[in-house]
């Protein structure tokens, strides 16, 4: 026996009462699971960026295009290591209602630039580069509609139309990538820029942004600077930030996503907090002449916290432990109905820490206030009292 | 039986001072569970009216196919004038068709609140653009005056963005703007736009001659059918007609949906946290009280009193805990101005709505879990041995 | 007072306040008890019996006076260090057994050795001696529930017993229980005090239990009388 298995016995005397406890953590903390997963998918933009990226595009809004002119100046700008472009294509399949992630980018540049995301292998990067109505597809992309290397598919585009009046453009799978990063997410693909410019039938060399790397994130703030000032009072303004700022700002359009989980979680807690603390204190106070014998065999004050405290800890890390796994359960089974939503949700190691370090503090909390209780009380009135 | 069930009740209510701050710690989870839900529902809800406002019947729209949304849609200026006079089409006192060719774009402005850019929409409307729309009405300064930098701005834009009091200067790239007139349109998403002049946007932003969509009062209640008739019956058209009122509603089930699966569901687990703790509070109710109920059993009560006794404290904590959390989300949400992200990748502002009939639910919601709280407690009460309830 | 007393008490007063009452339960008591003495008190009803013992056991101070044990003075050591001396000098039995509900009977007496650094098998071995002593060993697995008050009590002496304290302190050890138990759990202490050495102070009501005693203290109104017993 050991100081464990009297807390263990302490907490388990009264079973119902322990596992109605344990029930309402593992449900606060299996909605803080699933809602930090949530809000890690939305802010996966901002974790996959990087620090030497930044992103250009036009001041009005990033909806607003820029020309395509751009594109060679940027690349003489001092402390600009490789530059890219993009444009967005407004895609779906077969139907409006199938949204799909289409770009169409500047095909050598965009694979090294955002190589670092996505695992494009040599011999598909040279057939992409190649194939002028070549597409790289995502994994995840290719999975939902089973599509393979070779295929030739109809990618049809909500906004732009070809000059034959058509909305679709045919283009032939080159390769299926994987990501590099696990907050990446696949469900997209790419398709070239040049064709795609040449059949369209409006917007004829303009693009939709800009990404850049810089010799090193030093340098940011003089090339944002730089950049911005080349094209001050001109038709075509620009805004330059890093690919962080620009995901972050994206995000935070979508409302505020953090204060909304953090006033429900926090209602949890509170919820938790109330109900644990207060059954804590009336399971000790019943046990007051079994913890004056405890006193009186000779354990200290001390002794008698460290166990109350421990009972409220493994309590909520029992309660805590079995509500994060419910969470990576719930996030895996929403993994693919929410894919288009919320891609990329998933439990972190940061989640599960952040659970683990309020385990911590709820046990502490709860235990405060009987663990106090114990540590004071005197043995004679105890014993009076029972 | 009715007297002593009303005995038995009352013993019970009066000893909850005994368990207060068990007790209170169900009131407030019972509480916090409702606001967790109410504030979720009113946020739909809000959103939902918001856009439902936006639709009028009698006012079609026009996108390309396969568009979705107006912010991607392109339609030539050849199109534009055959639906001008398309059959359905309503035209004024002059016989000019009741038709505006608009464009959409999107334009950065800073939310108030948080100080990060948002995407606001900027429509150039045409010259009977104000007048299709119902509703529409200028509580301060002038409409715009055709072919000048001018805009008037939508009063929750306003109310959410910086810099756009009557007045002030706004700079879109390289041009200027000024702020001539605020307008209130029934509480519907154009309160969240920016409108101008549809040639001055055409040629301040690079695009001329474009159009996105085209909006166009209807004749009558057959308008829609015979604009779609002819719409369909011309090659040269192939658009997508709808009326504007199937367009927004396409628009606000989707987001709403969305809001509400995510507040119910967060509400029921939260709900069976409540649930443990009332559950709890009952078993410790019951036992407290073993001695009590035994005595009453002792001299002749019957069992289903300490039955319904339980079931009523609980009842009473839960409702309690309901009815607070109704009315703090009432005071807090009600009329709580936020915005996201709409269809057509713009802010869209709208307010909570805690109506009636989701109180309702709240309150409802709080006494399931009052009863569920309560009932096998209840039940333990009633089957509580007499000889073990008196050794206490 | 001789050097051989394990026992100490000179002067100690002690009283309480209840309400705007103050009563005085001893005022300057002197008391000594040898080592390997088996002292029974007894007394009327609220003559401050139990006060004693646990002035004895260091869970109360006296107001003034000094109490020696085992060559320590404790009415000056704190709440740590009385603890520390309770878990190495003292026994308790009460007259409600007191047993933890959750443990075994073996790991009730196994408590006290927790606050010792003997390690697991060290443990298990004086848990097994303490519970073959009180004629327990078939039980070490049973739970308090499962077992008669005597029983019961027979455990609370094993675990009285475990750390081997030189001091046992029994407030009404047979208060509870019928003649044969009692006379049980008696016959366990005779042995205690006589086979093993054991100081014993013993609270009853009983005469027949303070028989089993090799002296009785009667206390009144704070102050003892002594009846040595004739063997
Ligand atoms: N904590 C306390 N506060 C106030 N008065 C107390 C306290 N503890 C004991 N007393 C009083 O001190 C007196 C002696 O109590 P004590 O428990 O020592 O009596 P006792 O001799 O053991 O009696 P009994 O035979 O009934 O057990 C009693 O009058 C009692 O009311
Ligand atoms: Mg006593």
């Amino acid at each position: 026996m050991n100081d464990f298995l009297l807390v263990r016995k302490n907490l388990f005397r009264k079973k119902l009462r322990a596992i109605l406890m344990i029930v309402s953590i593992l449900i606060a903390f299996a909605i803080f699971g699933v809602l930090a997963a949530f809000e890690r998918a939305f802010n996966a933009g901002e974790d996959v960026s990087e620090a030497d990226r930044l992103v250009v595009v036009n001041k009005i809004n990033f909806t607003q295009p820029l020309p395509i002119a751009y594109f060679n100046r940027i690349a003489a700008v001092e402390g600009v290591r490789q530059v890219t472009f993009a444009n967005w294509f407004g895609g779906y399949y077969q139907d409006p209602k199938n949204f799909v992630i289409v770009m169409a980018v500047e095909p050598e540049t965009y694979l090294k630039v955002t190589g670092t995301d996505f695992a494009f292998t040599p011999e598909m990067t040279q057939a992409f580069v190649r194939n002028r109505t070549g597409t790289l597809v995502g994994r995840a992309l290719a999975e939902k509609w089973g599509w393979k290397v070779g295929d030739r598919i109809p990618i049809s585009s909500s906004i732009f139309s070809q000059k034959n009046g058509t909305h679709t453009w045919d283009v032939t799978i080159v390769g299926i990538f994987d990501k590099n990063k696990p907050q990446a997410d696949t469900n997209l693909m790419f398709i070239q820029y040049p064709y795609f410019d040449e059949t369209r039938s409006f917007g004829k060399d303009t693009i939709g942004w800009l990404v850049l790397k810089t010799a090193s994130s030093a340098v940011n703030d003089q090339v944002i600077k730089t950049i911005d000032q080349m094209f001050a009072n001109s038709s075509w303004e620009t805004a330059t930030d890093t690919e962080k700022a620009f995901n972050k700002a994206f995000v935070a359009q979508l409302g505020n996503i953090a204060l909304i989980v953090t006033l429900v979680v926090g209602a949890a807690f509170v919820t938790i907090l109330m109900i644990v603390g207060n059954t804590m204190v009336m399971a000790i106070r019943e046990r007051t002449r079994e913890i004056a014998v405890l006193k009186t065999l000779g354990f200290s004050g001390a002794r008698v916290l460290r166990l109350v405290l421990g009972e409220t800890l493994l309590l909520a890390v029992i309660g805590g432990t079995l509500g994060l796994g419910l969470a990576t359960l719930a996030t895996l089974l929403m993994r693919q109905s929410l894919s288009m939503f919320v891609p990329g949700l998933r439990m972190s190691p940061e989640i599960v820490l952040t659970a683990v370090g309020f385990m911590i503090l709820l046990g502490l909390a709860t235990g405060l206030v009987p663990a106090l209780n114990a540590f004071r009380l005197k043995i004679v009135e105890a014993m009076g009292r029972g | 039986m009715l007297k002593q069930i009303v005995a038995v009740t009352a013993i019970n209510l009066k000893s909850i001072p005994r368990r207060f701050w068990l007790s209170l710690s169900t009131v407030v989870a019972v509480a916090l569970v409702v606001m967790v839900l109410l504030s979720f529902l009113a946020m739909s809800a809000g959103f939902r009216r918001t856009l439902a406002s936006s639709g009028a019947a009698d006012v079609a729209i026009v996108l390309r196919a396969g568009a979705r949304a107006e912010l991607n849609s392109v339609i030539a200026r050849d199109q534009v004038r055959l639906l001008e006079d398309a059959p359905g089409v309503a035209r004024d006192a002059q016989g000019k068709p009741l038709a505006s060719a608009e464009l959409y774009l999107v334009v950065d402005g800073i939310k108030k609140t948080t100080g990060t850019k948002a995407n606001l929409p900027l429509r150039g409307i045409g010259e009977s653009g104000a007048a299709i729309r119902k509703g529409i009405r200028l509580t301060e300064g002038r409409m715009f005056a055709p072919g000048s930098n001018e805009v008037v701005v939508g009063k929750s834009l306003l109310r959410e963005f910086q810099g756009f009091e009557l007045g002030r200067t706004v700079k879109f790239g390289t041009a200027l703007w000024t702020v001539v007139g605020v307008f209130e349109a029934d509480g519907s998403v154009f309160e969240s736009e920016i409108w101008a002049d549809l040639p001055v946007v055409q040629s301040l932003f690079n695009r001329p001659n474009t159009f996105q969509i085209l909006r166009a009062r209807l004749s009558g209640p057959d308008g829609l059918a015979a604009m779609k008739a002819f719409n369909d019956g011309d090659p040269r058209l192939k658009l997508d007609v709808k009326s504007e009122q199937d367009y927004f509603s396409e628009q606000s089930s989707q987001t709403s949906d969305l809001i509400q699966k995510l507040g119910w569901p967060l509400a029921i687990a939260m709900a069976f946290g409540a649930m443990a703790g009332a559950l709890n509070t009952m078993y410790s109710s019951v036992a407290s009280r073993s001695v009590e109920i035994a005595t009453l059993r002792a001299i002749g009560f019957g069992g289903f009193p300490a039955f319904v006794g339980t079931l009523v404290e609980s009842l009473l904590l839960a409702g309690i805990g309901g009815v607070i959390g109704a009315v703090a989300t009432w005071l807090i949400f009600d009329g709580f101005s936020a915005s996201t992200l709409g269809a057509s990748f713009t802010q869209v502002v709208f307010s909570f709505r805690l109506t009636p009939a989701l109180i309702g639910q709240g309150v409802a919601l709080a006494l399931i879990v009052g009863l569920i709280g309560g009932l096998l407690p209840a039940i333990r009460a009633a089957r509580m041995p007499i000889v073990q309830g008196l050794q206490g | 007072m001789s050097d051989t007393s394990l026992v100490r008490l000179a002067g100690v007063s002690k009283g309480f306040v209840k309400g705007k009452d103050a009563i005085t339960i001893f005022e300057r008591l002197d008391l000594a008890i040898p080592q390997g003495d088996f002292v029974a008190v007894m007394g009327p009803s609220g003559s401050g019996k139990s006060t004693l013992l646990n002035l004895l056991g260091g869970i109360d101070r006296p107001d003034s006076g000094e109490i020696h044990i085992a060559g320590s003075r404790i009415d000056t050591l704190s709440e740590g260090q009385l603890s520390q001396w309770r878990a190495a000098t003292i026994g308790f039995v009460f007259q409600f057994y007191n047993l933890m509900p959750m443990l075994t009977a073996a790991q009730n007496v196994e408590l006290p050795l927790l606050l010792t650094r003997l390690g697991k098998a060290e443990r298990r071995t004086h848990v097994e001696t303490a519970l073959k002593i009180v004629n327990l060993a078939d039980r070490a697995k049973h739970y308090p529930r499962e077992m008669s008050g005597g029983q019961q009590q027979r455990v609370a002496i094993a675990r009285a017993i475990v750390s081997d304290p030189e001091l046992l302190l029994c407030d009404e050890p047979t208060g509870d229980l019928d003649r044969a138990s009692a006379d049980e759990i008696l016959g366990m202490l005779t042995i205690l005090n006589r086979d093993l050495g054991k100081t014993i102070v013993m609270v009853t009501h009983d005469p027949a239990a303070a028989r089993y005693a090799s002296r009785t203290l009667h206390l009144d109104k704070g102050h003892f009388e002594e009846k040595e017993l004739a063997a």
